[in-house]
């Protein structure tokens, strides 16, 4: 029994330098997730201001609904099959790096889902901090930076980072079309469950940290 | 009360929401250091009227003259003007997510280009005066009602506004909170800063207004100096007003 462990352990990792793919499917994935994560922000962040501006002032009609098309596409297919379409057929003809389609894939996908928590959470501010804003002299460009958006963001922040573990995770399927090697399942795949619950944990403790931190500026 | 300079002109004010009249064609003038103060039962419009002179809501009709610009010309910049005109709601809103004393110089800073120095010299001479200058470093969840509203009206005062308008400022106030804040209100009229202010207050009307507006459907239906709208009401409405009130 144990000895038959050893023996997997050794071909799975040992053998042929196997390890070496886990590091790098490790460093992938990391690569992956990072830059996601930064496209998945600078497109929810753009399309949740334009949502709750067009709700706000009736301004943005027609990119309002082109929001609202990118956000019922994305949200109402599954990840996988945006990535395998935006690599075999929007991507098909050319030669494309597996990285890049997987960082645009996850990047589009997430951005549908943090645009979403942060209208929720620009939604979730009183209108009087709005019209406090606006009374004063600022412009509405100016209310939503110094006001409304600092305190909406602050209020999202615990479903921001629960939505980044969800996409740290989620990477894990661009495996399908990174690579498949080994045909043993036990020990890649509890290797890769371990490094993904090392890498939550450590994730969401940093996320307490900084709730915290921020909780305290107030009190 | 001195001069007799017209500071806001509204003529034939409308505004309607989706199906109410909330403003039925309201005209009226304020003159520079006056003191108006706004009485009405409830969904008069008084708050429509008053969000309406910095347009936080948009009239529907008519005009209004802020120190001789129509506020209503879509060529104008309508935030310039606000810098000239502070409001105080009834729900206080200050900033949360900063100090007392962050909240009262990021417009005077970010708007008038004021030095941080000196921006925070100005907050703190006027927190001073609302005797709330050890509170400078607090965040608004740390305050007192009454302190909150007290902080909400030297942030407007912050960019030295021609105009106050003032929403209810005591009705989300304990009891024992609402002189307080009826005090530095009163200092300020005292210090003829114009001001138009909506109110349930009515010893506090009869005792700092210079003129009370009398408000119903949307229409101002008399106006007159203190002792008369109190003393000797003739609108039928008024009086009938004024026996439930007082
Ligand atoms: N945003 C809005 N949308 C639709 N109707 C509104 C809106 N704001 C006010 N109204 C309506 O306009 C009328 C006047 O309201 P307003 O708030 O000005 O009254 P008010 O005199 O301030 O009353 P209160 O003493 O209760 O504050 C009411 O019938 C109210 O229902
Ligand atoms: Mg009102």
């Amino acid at each position: 029994m144990l000895q038959e462990l050893q023996d997997k352990f050794y071909l799975n990792f040992i053998d042929d330098n196997r390890w070496a793919y886990l590091t790098n499917g490790l460093k992938t994935t990391l690569i992956v997730t990072l830059f996601a994560v930064l496209l998945g922000i600078a497109i929810g962040f753009l399309v949740a201001v334009v949502r709750s501006t067009c709700d706000k002032t009736g301004k943005l009609r027609i990119l309002n609904a082109l929001c609202k098309l990118y956000l019922t596409v994305i949200r109402g297919t599954p990840v996988v099959v945006q990535l395998l379409i935006i690599y075999f057929v929007i991507f098909g003809s050319v030669k494309i790096d597996k990285v890049f389609v997987a960082i645009l894939a996850f990047g589009l996908n997430s951005g549908a889902y943090v645009a979403e928590i942060i209208r929720s959470g620009i939604m979730s501010i009183d209108n009087g901090q709005f019209e406090a804003g606006r009374s004063l002299g600022f412009n509405y460009v100016q209310t939503m930076t110094y006001i409304v958006l600092p305190q909406a963001l602050k209020n999202v922040l615990p479903a921001l980072g629960n939505e980044f573990i969800v996409l740290l995770k989620e990477t894990s399927v661009a495996g399908y079309i990174i690579r498949s090697r080994t045909y043993d399942a036990f020990m890649p795949l509890i290797a890769v469950a371990l490094i993904y619950l090392v890498m939550v944990l450590a994730f969401s403790k940093l996320l307490n940290l900084l709730e915290r931190r921020l909780r305290n500026s107030e009190r | 009360m001195n001069g007799k300079e017209s500071l806001i002109r509204v003529e034939d004010l409308k505004k309607e929401f989706v199906g109410v009249h909330a403003l039925n064609g309201v005209s009226v003038e304020i003159k520079r250091g006056e003191v108006v103060f706004v009485v009405g039962p409830s969904g008069s419009g008084k708050s429509t009227f008053l969000r309406c002179l910095n347009r936080l809501e948009d009239p529907t009709g008519g005009h209004i003259y802020f120190d001789g610009v129509d506020l209503m010309d879509g060529k104008i910049n309508i935030n310039k003007h606000r810098q000239k005109m502070g409001m105080v709601f009834q729900h206080f809103n200050l900033f949360p997510h900063m100090t007392v004393l962050k909240n009262m110089t990021i417009a005077p800073m970010k708007l008038q280009g004021t030095g941080k120095e000196e921006a925070e010299q100005e907050a703190m001479k006027l927190l001073e005066r609302v005797g709330l200058a050890d509170r400078a470093n607090a965040y608004p969840s740390q305050l007192s009602g009454g302190q909150k509203q007290r902080v909400a009206i030297v942030r407007a005062l912050c960019m030295k506004p021609e105009v106050m308008l003032f929403d209810e400022p005591t009705s989300a106030l304990d009891p024992e909170m609402v002189g307080e804040v009826l005090q530095v209100m009163g200092e300020l009229a005292k210090e003829n800063m114009t001001m138009v202010v909506v109110t349930h207050e009515m010893g506090f009307a009869r005792e700092v207004a210079h003129r009370v507006l009398f408000m119903a459907d949307g229409q101002i239906l008399e106006e007159a100096p203190p002792q008369e709208f109190f003393g000797n009401p003739k609108n039928e409405r008024l009086k009938a007003f004024l026996s439930k009130v007082i």
